[in-house]
């Protein structure tokens, strides 16, 4: 038992860093630091510098040209990225369905769309939830009906994260309604561009269109699009699921956030005030406490020794921390986090000029501008990814049967 | 980075279980809480199986081990809520190995490690609550040695012990002597504690001492950092089997004609309860794995733990009683002496607000397990 990384992975890390920090454009990681708006073109830009280097896919295996990297070296990959303010990798091309198209999909299927997913080129969306199914996912309704060589697509996906740049889907779609629910299930993918499917952005409460409704009437898709058999999607699905557990938890940018937190609560002047340090000293334990729970994790999965039981309660943590430290960066703000300027959370806004002697942000720093919006907006990571009542049902079975 | 358990380490822990299972029943416990709170022969058992001696140096007679197997051990004495105090053990093998003189270390290692004498801490001064700093006794030094006057309180096994660790101020400055109990001017009164174990009030008058050294809150906050990592380690054993003990019960009680774990309320309970446990174990592990790190380091890691731990500690407590429902209220029932227990464990070398107050202190522009 050891806490220290090898040398190897210390130097790991180093080379990881020296290369972040020479490629990671400044404008980029400006706004990741500051919680300011990202563009497609800021995701899609750094996403195309680590395809570059082979590593928008660093979880991959070696012989779909990924780096054949272990648990913990991704973990060290990922920890770099985000404290040196890389934007999180949208994950739906090369976390979500590149893994299962490389477990499940044809050799086509595989040349056909992993180079494009490994490159950062072709932007990919996710068609799982639906109006009626968040939770009880296999409930859901969208049809795909076998015509001849194609699927006759109908119906509506619900919460399509960033769906608003999206250039294909992949879906989970009903292709039978005999038997349990979890049955009739099938893996799809889907061309965004194809006739009969619109994508309407939902402004959230942060007045963001971060999330999208995609309706699909009558889109025609070839049966090529198929992964695996018929009606086994769900279980590909849950393929899916079981990786990558412990990004869920996002403990490395929880740990640059944290810091954030200590620069606006030493500029918001409430640093001192020692009610509200403790609250950022709880915090640091439970970021501490969830790092150890996340190396537990990951320790287990390098050595193959022990099976752990714990990692669904990472997402529960995890979530719970990412809403606390938005929270509590609100509240170091108090009022000066309510004005809502939308041309604020635009990178190198200075404030409103026109209004003269007035100009500037309305009684405080403009850096206050995203927080009470980056407070809003992670309300949602209790609820998406399974609900964490969800979750806690599923680590109640570990604990009760 | 790596969280496996060596099979030396495995060893030992199924030596120490073994112990637990066979040879301290909770019949047994019961037998001594009623008796006093300190069964000698069963703190021998355990010198047998070589845990007193578990941080003294082969050459002093002990095992020369680490952390790690301190925690191993601890963890496995926290499921069987055992009374004899090995914390104690620990602290004055590490704190005499680490600063006494070779004559003190020659004359009290070997006793310690083979558990001919239990050395204790006796730091507890009424004004200081959990503040280390703050220290009342007194000690002199004449031509024929050192003397110490001095009112300690809440010694574990005080009365018991052959020999107290106790910190004195010399012109205004902590230093750190030794005692023993039979010596001229020593007087305790001993008494049970909420866990079923026993202290006692510790009172000096100038009594001969042995200077172990002079830089003497350096070495007691090292003394207390042994502690609170041990202390961690027995809270996650004592947590394992609360939460074992409680997901039985509700297996096995009917309400409404069905088992009370299939009421989502209470199966949700019990996932914020493993969510402490393994917070609380993750931490445990942070901290004995910081032990030996420089003192700053060490010191910021064993609150974070103290903190964690203290939380975890309350919450798994409470909702084990709670889960059971009126049998988690009685003493007849195993799961109150746990939550007893965790009480006093939260309360032992600094308490949840105060190690959160150190964190807030010590908090710096770096977080995380490698800062």
């Amino acid at each position: 038992m050891d806490l220290a990384f090898t040398p190897e992975e210390q130097k790991f890390r180093e080379d990881i860093r020296a290369w972040v920090k020479d490629n990671l454009p400044a404008d980029i990681s400006h706004k990741v630091h500051n919680a300011l708006r990202l563009s497609r073109d800021d995701m899609q830009r750094w996403g195309k510098i680590l395809g570059k280097k082979g590593w928008l896919g660093h979880g991959w295996p070696t012989q779909f040209g990924g780096p054949g990297w272990n648990a913990v070296q991704k973990h060290l990959f990922e920890e770099e990225c985000a404290l040196a303010g890389a934007p999180r990798v949208v994950p739906f091309g090369p976390v979500m369905v590149a893994p299962v198209i490389m477990a499940f999909g044809s050799p086509e299927q595989q040349q056909r769309f992993l180079p494009g997913i490994a490159s950062g080129e072709v932007w990919w969306s996710q068609g799982y939830s639906e109006p009626g199914s968040g939770s009880d996912l296999a409930s859901l309704k969208t049809r795909a009906e076998r015509r001849g060589d194609k699927y006759i697509v109908n119906g509506q996906k619900a919460w399509t994260t960033l769906g608003q740049y999206g250039e294909w889907i992949f879906c989970l779609v009903r292709t039978s309604s005999e038997g349990k629910p979890q049955t009739g299930i099938s893996f799809l993918l889907i061309d965004m561009k194809s006739p009969g499917v619109t994508v309407r952005p939902v402004r959230l409460l942060d007045g963001e269109c971060e999330v999208n409704e995609v309706f699909f009437d009558n889109v025609e898709v070839p049966a090529e699009n198929l992964i695996g058999e018929e009606n086994k999607g769900w279980t590909y699905a849950k393929h899916l699921l079981s990786h990558e557990r412990t990004n869920i938890a996002d403990v490395n940018r929880a740990k640059r956030e944290l810091e954030r937190l200590k620069r606006i609560a030493k500029t918001e002047g409430v640093w001192d005030d020692t009610r509200f340090r403790d609250e950022i000293a709880k915090l640091d334990v439970e970021v501490v406490a969830l790092e150890m729970l996340v190396l537990r994790v990951l320790s287990a999965e390098k050595t193959g020794k022990n099976s752990l039981d714990i990692a669904g309660l990472l997402k529960i943590r995890g979530s719970e921390i990412q809403q606390r430290y938005s929270e509590l960066m609100m509240l170091a703000a108090g009022p000066y986090s309510l004005p809502l300027i939308q041309e604020a959370m635009e990178a190198g806004w200075q404030g409103d000029a026109a209004a003269g002697a007035l100009g500037g942000f309305p009684g405080g720093v403009v850096a206050n501008a995203p927080l009470a919006s980056t407070y809003f907006n992670m309300r949602k990571t209790t609820i998406y990814g399974g609900s964490n009542e969800v979750q806690r049902t599923i680590v109640s079975q570990v604990v009760l049967g | 980075m790596d969280f496996d358990f060596s099979d030396d380490q495995e060893q030992l822990r199924d030596a120490v279980r073994k112990w637990v299972d066979k040879g301290y029943d909770f019949e047994r416990r019961r037998k001594t809480v009623t008796a006093g709170g300190f069964d000698r022969s069963a703190y021998n058992e355990l010198a047998e199986l070589g845990l007193a001696g578990l941080y003294i140096s082969e050459d002093d007679g002990g095992m020369g081990m680490g952390p790690v197997e301190g925690m191993v051990v601890m963890e496995e004495l926290g499921r069987g809520i055992v009374l004899e105090p090995l914390t104690q053990t620990l602290i004055a093998g590490g704190v005499l190995s680490g600063y006494a003189g070779d004559a003190l270390k020659a004359q009290w290692l070997p006793k310690i490690a083979s558990g001919e004498a239990l050395v204790v801490l006796a730091y507890q001064e009424r004004k200081a609550r959990y503040q280390l700093d703050i220290c009342e006794a007194k000690a002199t030094q004449s031509s024929t040695g050192w003397s110490l006057s001095a009112m300690k309180n809440l010694v574990p096994a005080g009365d018991q012990a052959e020999a107290f660790i106790v910190p004195a101020t010399v012109d205004g400055k902590i230093a750190l002597f030794l005692v023993e109990r039979n010596a001229a001017g020593v007087a305790t009164r001993g008494y049970g504690t909420q866990d079923g174990a026993r202290a006692a009030d510790l009172q000096l008058m100038n009594a001969p001492a042995s200077l172990i050294t002079a830089d003497g809150l350096v070495a007691l906050e090292h003394a207390i950092d042994i502690g609170i990592a041990a202390a961690c380690a027995e809270a996650v054993g004592v947590m394992d089997k609360t939460v074992a003990i409680t997901a039985e019960y509700m297996n096995t009680r009917k309400q409404f004609g069905v088992a009370i774990s299939s009421f989502q309320a209470l199966r949700h309970r019990m996932a914020d309860v493993k969510m402490q446990l393994e917070l609380a174990r993750s931490m445990s592990f942070y901290a004995s794995l910081k032990l030996n790190a420089p003192a700053d380091e060490r010191r910021r890691a064993v609150a974070r733990a103290k903190y964690q731990l203290g939380t975890s500690m309350r919450f798994v407590g409470q909702q084990a009683v709670q889960l059971h429902g009126g049998i988690g209220v009685t003493d007849e029932y195993i799961v109150s002496h746990y939550f007893r227990k965790l009480t006093q464990l939260e309360m032992t070398f600094g308490d949840t607000l105060h190690h959160l107050g150190a964190v807030s202190a010590r908090m710096q522009d770096t977080a995380g397990v490698f800062a």
